[in-house]
C-alpha cells in the first residue's frame, strides 16, 4: 500500500459499509421482515387458529388458574416436576400451558381452553411463533448455530449502521432530500432516507436484539460463577423460569392456587397476574411462583411472589432488580415491544418495515452501482449475477413464502400427520421455488413475476379466508371482529404495496428516453 | 389523543426544521429567508420536537413516553418526507 494515497476515513467506512452490508444483508433482511411480522405474533397466532371463538368470556384469573392446575394434575401431567401457564390476555385469549415431560427432558406445551381447562380443539399450527422463532434461529438449523448466525448478523448490522452514519456526508442537509428518476442517485437518496428517518429504531432494535441473547454470545461472565446454583440465580433474575429443586419425596396436597392468585391480586391489583409456575406439585417441597404481568412496563425482568406450595406461606417477593438486570430487561423489553398499545405496536411495525426496506435498498444499491460499470453488460461476471439472483430470491422470494405459509394454514387438511411442520415445509418449499425461479428467469422478469404473484396471493387471502372459515370479511364486519377484519384490510394493503413494487419494476424496464443510453442491458432487457 | 398530540407536535417541528434549510426555502417559498429567520425556524423546530415529549410523558409516564416519542419522531419525519416529495412532484410536473 506504500505507493498509494491513504484512503480517507469516509472512504474506508464506505467500503466497510458496503461489504459488511452485503455479507449480512440477506439474512438481516429475513430477520427484519419476519421480526416485523412478529410484532403481531399473538394476533397471527389467533388468525391461524380460526376455530377459536372470537371473544372468550373471561372469568376471574384465579378460577382459570385453579381449573388448569386441576386439569394438569388429573389428566395431562401427573408426576411432572414442573407445570407452568400464561393466563389469558386481551391479545391471546387462551391459556398457554407448559409442563416438564416426565419421560424425557424438555418441556411440552399446548393451548388450553380457559373455560374447560382442556386442550383446545384447534388445528395444529405454529402460528405467529414460527415467524418469531425464525427471526433468530432460521428454523432448519441446530439451535446454537442459528442463534450464533443471528448474532453475527446482528453484530455486522451494527457495524454497517455505524459505518453508514460516518459515510453519509450530510445527514442534516439531506434529511428531506430525494432526487427522483436519477437511477443510482435516487437509490442512494432512498436508502439514506429509509436509514436516517428510522435511525433511532434501527440502532435500538439491532443493539437490543444482541442483548436478548447476550448470555449466549458472551457466556464467560456467567461461567466464572463458582456454582451452578449461582448461575441459575442469575438466570432467574432475568427470566421467569425457575428450575425445580429435588423433590423431598414426601407426598403432600397442593395448596389452592386460586387463593394464591387472589393474594397476588390483592398486592398488585386485579388482572395483574401473568404467568404461574408450580415446581414439584404433590411433593412436600412444592413451590408456586406467581408472576406479575409485564404489560404497562417496558422491562422484561420478572417480578414474582414465591409461595410454599403446601402451606401457602409467602417465601419471598421479587419486586426489584439490580441495575444490570434492569438494563438488560429494559433493552429486551424495548426489542419485543410487548408493552405496546395498538398505536405503539403499529409504530413498531412501520419502523421495522422501513428497516426491512433499508436493508433491501442497500442490497439493491450494490447491483445498481455496479451495473453501470460492467465491462460487458450482457454478460455480467459471476459475482454480479450471484448477488443479483440472491437479491431476487430473498427480497421478492421471502414475502411470497410468508404468504404461502398463511395459505397452507387454510388449505392443508386438518388431520394430516405433523400438520404444523407441514405448514413450515410449504414455507421453505415456496422459498426454494422462488429462488429457483430467480435463477432461471431473466432478472427483471423474475422481479416482476415474483412480486406480482405475491401481490395476487395476498389479495386473495381474504377470499380464501372467507371460503375456508366462518370468519370472512362480511361476517367479521357484522360481528365487530376487529382482528379478522384487520387482517383482511392489512392483506389488501400489502397486496397494493407489493403490486406497486411490481408495477414500478415493470415501468422502469419500459421507460424510454435518456436513461436507456446509459443503463446497460441485462439478459437482453433494460433495467 | 396522546399519540395525535405527540405526532402533530413532531410534524410541526420537522416542518420548521425543513423550512430553516436553504434548499427547502427555495422549493417552497421560492426564495431563501434571511439568516435570522432561518435560525429562528431552526430553534422553533428543535423546540417543537422537544415539546412533543410533554404530552407523551405526561400521558404514558417517562419510560413509555420517551419510547413512543421516539417512534412518533420517525413517523413525523417520514410523513414530511412524503409530503415534500408530493409537493416537488406537483411543482416540478
Amino acid at each position: 500500500m506504500s505507493g498509494r494515497k491513504p484512503l480517507s476515513i469516509r472512504q474506508t467506512m464506505s467500503d466497510l459499509h458496503i461489504w459488511a452490508g452485503l455479507l449480512a444483508g440477506w439474512l438481516v433482511y429475513a430477520m427484519f421482515l419476519t421480526g416485523t411480522a412478529s410484532f403481531f405474533r399473538d394476533e397471527i397466532s389467533v388468525w391461524m387458529r380460526p376455530e377459536l371463538p372470537a371473544i372468550t368470556a373471561t372469568e376471574a384469573p384465579a378460577v382459570i388458574a385453579q381449573r388448569i392446575t386441576d386439569s394438569l394434575a388429573r389428566d395431562h401431567a401427573p408426576g411432572s416436576a414442573l407445570w407452568g401457564m400464561a393466563l389469558p390476555t386481551r391479545r391471546l385469549p387462551e391459556v398457554t400451558v407448559y409442563w416438564a415431560d416426565p419421560e424425557r427432558r424438555g418441556l411440552k406445551r399446548d393451548m388450553f381452553d380457559p373455560a374447560t381447562g382442556q386442550p383446545m380443539a384447534v388445528r395444529a399450527t405454529k402460528g405467529g411463533d414460527f415467524f418469531y422463532e425464525f427471526h433468530f434461529n432460521f428454523h432448519h438449523m441446530p439451535m446454537g448455530l442459528g442463534r450464533l448466525l443471528a448474532g453475527i448478523c446482528g453484530m455486522v448490522m451494527l457495524v454497517a449502521i455505524i459505518s453508514g452514519i460516518i459515510t453519509h456526508k450530510k445527514i442534516f442537509t439531506d434529511f428531506f432530500t430525494f432526487r427522483g428518476g436519477k437511477g443510482q442517485r435516487s437509490w442512494l437518496d432512498g436508502h439514506a432516507a429509509l436509514s436516517v428517518i428510522g435511525l433511532p429504531f434501527h440502532i435500538m432494535i439491532t443493539y437490543s436484539g444482541l442483548v436478548t441473547l447476550m448470555v449466549m454470545y458472551m457466556p464467560w461472565g456467567l461461567q466464572a460463577l463458582p456454582s451452578r446454583a449461582d448461575q441459575a440465580a442469575v438466570n432467574a433474575e432475568m427470566r421467569f423460569f425457575l428450575m425445580p429443586d429435588h423433590p423431598l419425596g414426601e407426598a403432600a396436597a397442593l395448596v389452592s392456587v386460586a387463593d394464591l392468585v387472589r393474594r397476588a391480586e390483592d398486592r398488585w391489583g386485579p388482572g395483574s397476574v401473568g404467568r404461574i409456575q408450580i415446581n414439584n406439585p404433590g411433593d412436600a417441597g412444592a413451590r408456586i411462583a406467581i408472576e406479575r404481568q409485564s404489560a404497562q412496563r417496558i422491562s422484561t425482568v420478572p417480578q414474582y411472589l414465591m409461595f410454599d406450595g403446601v402451606s401457602g406461606a409467602l417465601l419471598s417477593a421479587k419486586e426489584h432488580s439490580g441495575p444490570v438486570a434492569q438494563v438488560q430487561g429494559v433493552l429486551y423489553g424495548l426489542h419485543m415491544g410487548r408493552f405496546s398499545d395498538l398505536v405503539t405496536r403499529w409504530l413498531y411495525f412501520g419502523l421495522s418495515l422501513t428497516g426491512t426496506a433499508m436493508v433491501a435498498s442497500g442490497l439493491m444499491l450494490w447491483t445498481v452501482k455496479r451495473r453501470a460499470r460492467l465491462p460487458d453488460p450482457t454478460r455480467p461476471h459471476f459475482g454480479f449475477r450471484l448477488v443479483e439472483r440472491l437479491n431476487i430470491a430473498t427480497i421478492a422470494g421471502l414475502p411470497l413464502a410468508m404468504t404461502g405459509f398463511l395459505w397452507a394454514n387454510r388449505l392443508l387438511p386438518l388431520h394430516i400427520a405433523e400438520r404444523a411442520a407441514q405448514e413450515i415445509n410449504v414455507f421453505f418449499a415456496l422459498w426454494a421455488l422462488a429462488a429457483l425461479w430467480a435463477l432461471l428467469r431473466p432478472a427483471p422478469r423474475a422481479w416482476v413475476e415474483l412480486f406480482a404473484l405475491t401481490a395476487l396471493a395476498l389479495a386473495l387471502l381474504p377470499v380464501l379466508n372467507a371460503l375456508t372459515t366462518a370468519r370472512g370479511t362480511a361476517r367479521s364486519f357484522a360481528a365487530g371482529d376487529w382482528l379478522f377484519l384487520g387482517f383482511d384490510l392489512a392483506f389488501i394493503a400489502f397486496a397494493v404495496l407489493v403490486g406497486v413494487l411490481a408495477r414500478r419494476v415493470q415501468r422502469h424496464r419500459q421507460r424510454p428516453g435518456k436513461r436507456r443510453a446509459r443503463v446497460p442491458l441485462v439478459g437482453g432487457e433494460a433495467l | 389523543m396522546i399519540h395525535a398530540l405527540t405526532f402533530l407536535c413532531a410534524l410541526a417541528g420537522f416542518a420548521a426544521l425543513a423550512l430553516s434549510m436553504d434548499r427547502h426555502q427555495r422549493e417552497i417559498l421560492r426564495h431563501p429567508l434571511p439568516r435570522r429567520g432561518s435560525l429562528a425556524l431552526r430553534a422553533l423546530g428543535f423546540g417543537l420536537l422537544l415539546l412533543a415529549l410533554v404530552p407523551a410523558c405526561r400521558g404514558l409516564g417517562p419510560a413509555l413516553g420517551a419510547t413512543v416519542w421516539s417512534g412518533h419522531l420517525s413517523l413525523a419525519a417520514a410523513s414530511l418526507f412524503i409530503l415534500l416529495l408530493r409537493w416537488r412532484q406537483r411543482a416540478g410536473g
